[in-house]
């Protein structure tokens, strides 16, 4: 009775198809939605720290809101919640182009841009308050002051926990079958129900996701090297 | 939650299969040993196995374990045993078996040629095809007409398979689970929902309106369902037979299939002469 492995699995058939398939839709959605996290997690992480109460407050709201209800819920209220609140044509034409996918896309994006608000927050409020009333009184106006020197130092410091938050936006995506997003996982299930082998796809799946982000953390492991702070940062390894 | 843990648990099941050393012990040796048969079986495929409003995990598949391959589990090894649940899911309930997790699938389970390569299947104890279920006034009628229709299928299922096969046309999306797909089809995400049309009907019944809702299309699929157990373990098959075959014999599981899919049960669904006539003709003579 012992389990019989039977790799050819993968590479016979349609398997390797699926798993790129999965590959370049687990990559659209991760992306797009980092692109949405860091716009978010930038605007909210630097809101957060500003001199004006309302502002904080909104961004606070946003961080606490979006990031303590699990990322599940996000993916059935972007998907089951949202639509019935748009006016019947543009839901007829978002259903007929993808629904799931910009939906899946959404919940990732907004629920990681809280989680990297708090990373960038944590950049921000490292950097010596003196920077920002140097800033302030060579003429900047608050926003010039955040735009041209606060954040930019703040990314420079943050690159590692960033790098992490990153790679868990990418493996977060698989979340998504749930709401029959294609990607990478739902097709090592795929290669399953078809081969009924499902240790050697889920192997499978595990290998891209490790190659993957391993991949991704040694060129952001090259971007933090690049672009460290001479004198702020003590250079590892 | 589930669906998560589900992914997370069938992870798990992988690496530990991977390690190595797993007992090479039969399944009745085991049963015998823990005095348990745990079966893995379904949360939401009502009449089959699901969670009723008691909240008491039910049906038909679950009966037929309780009532009639249990009793000859006891009588060959002379003592009582307990049935523990587990929930099993389509992608998890190969590796469940095969990590010794579970000892027999019990739910909605088809028994297709691909699977027996993995797993061996008793004999088949209920007959269904595939259908599609659609909202009341819509114009689809079965697999012709859903070409360019957005589909809903269950993930891991065969339905899905035919219809890349048979209909490449048609947008299949693939649900991991039933609630979510009708949730879509609810909504209109989706224009149909596939799936065997007895879990079908089970849906409909449940559904908060049954009347706007209809069950469309022939079988597309021929869906025979059988209990699912580790391969090479003829005897723990025989008895698993032995049971469903007394049951049928005695009449006891079509008590049981009135009690679920009669006229006053969760789904009816009356039981062709055809199938009756299957079902008989597998009991071998004693």
């Amino acid at each position: 009775m012992r389990y019989e492995f039977r790799w050819e699995v993968l590479w016979s058939g349609q398997s390797g198809a699926w798993l790129l398939q999965g590959l370049l839709t687990t990559l659209a959605i991760s992306s797009l939605a980092w692109l949405l996290a860091a716009g978010l997690g930038i605007l909210s992480g630097a809101l957060r720290t500003v001199p004006w109460k309302p502002l904080r407050a909104v961004a606070t709201f946003y961080v606490e809101f979006f990031r303590n209800v699990p990322l599940l819920v996000w993916m059935f209220f972007w998907y089951f919640g949202v639509p019935p609140l748009l006016p019947q044509v543009a839901r007829e034409w978002l259903f007929d182009h993808g629904a799931e996918f910009w939906a899946g896309m959404f919940a990732l994006g907004v629920y990681h841009g809280a989680r990297m608000s708090e990373v960038i927050r944590s950049g921000i409020q490292s950097i010596p308050k003196t920077q920002f009333e140097a800033a302030v009184a060579m003429g900047l106006t608050t926003f010039q002051a955040y735009r041209l020197v606060i954040v930019p130092i703040a990314l420079r410091l943050i690159v590692p926990p960033a790098t992490s938050e990153s790679l868990n936006l990418l493996k977060n995506s698989s979340v998504a079958l749930t709401i029959s997003v294609a990607e990478l996982t739902f097709q090592t299930r795929q290669i399953e129900t078809y081969t009924a082998r499902a240790i050697e796809a889920l192997t499978a799946g595990t290998v891209v996701y490790l190659a993957l982000c391993v991949g991704i953390a040694t060129i952001m492991a090259r971007v933090e090297r690049r672009f460290a702070i001479p004198g702020l940062i003590a250079r590892g390894g | 939650m589930r669906r998560v843990l589900t992914v997370l648990s069938t992870l798990g099941l992988a690496l530990s299969v991977a390690a190595p050393a797993l007992a090479q012990q039969s399944t009745l040796e085991k049963i015998n040993q823990t005095g348990v048969l745990t079966i893995g079986t379904r949360t939401a495929s009502p009449p089959f196995a699901f969670v009723d409003k008691q909240n008491e995990w039910v049906g038909f598949s679950i009966d037929l374990v309780e009532q009639a391959v249990k009793p000859v589990i006891e009588r060959k090894l002379g003592k009582p045993i307990r049935v523990e649940k587990k929930e099993s899911t389509p992608p998890t309930r190969i590796p469940l078996l095969t990590s010794n997790a579970v000892d027999l699938i019990a739910g909605t389970m088809t028994d297709t040629r691909a699977r027996r390569e993995s797993v061996d299947f008793s004999l088949t104890f209920f007959v269904t095809g595939a259908q599609f279920l659609v909202k009341r006034n819509s114009p689809i009628k079965g697999i012709d007409s859903i070409a360019g229709k957005r589909v809903a299928a269950q993930q891991g299922s065969t339905n899905a398979k035919i219809i890349r096969e048979r209909m490449p046309t048609a947008r299949l999306q693939e649900f991991p689970d039933q609630p979510a797909a009708f949730q879509a089809l609810a909504q209109g995400q989706v224009d149909a929902y596939t799936n065997d049309g007895i879990q079908l009907y089970g849906l409909r019944a449940k559904a908060p309106k049954p009347g706007d809702w209809k069950v469309v299309g022939d079988f597309f699929s021929y869906e025979p369902y059988g209990m699912a157990m580790r391969k090479n373990d003829s005897d723990f098959r025989h008895v698993v037979n032995v049971g469903l075959m007394e049951a049928i014999e005695s009449g006891k599981y079509f008590e049981l299939y009135d009690k679920w899919f009669g006229p006053k049960g969760e789904t009816p669904y009356p039981l062709t002469p055809e199938n009756k006539r299957f079902l008989i003709m597998q009991v071998v003579p004693k």
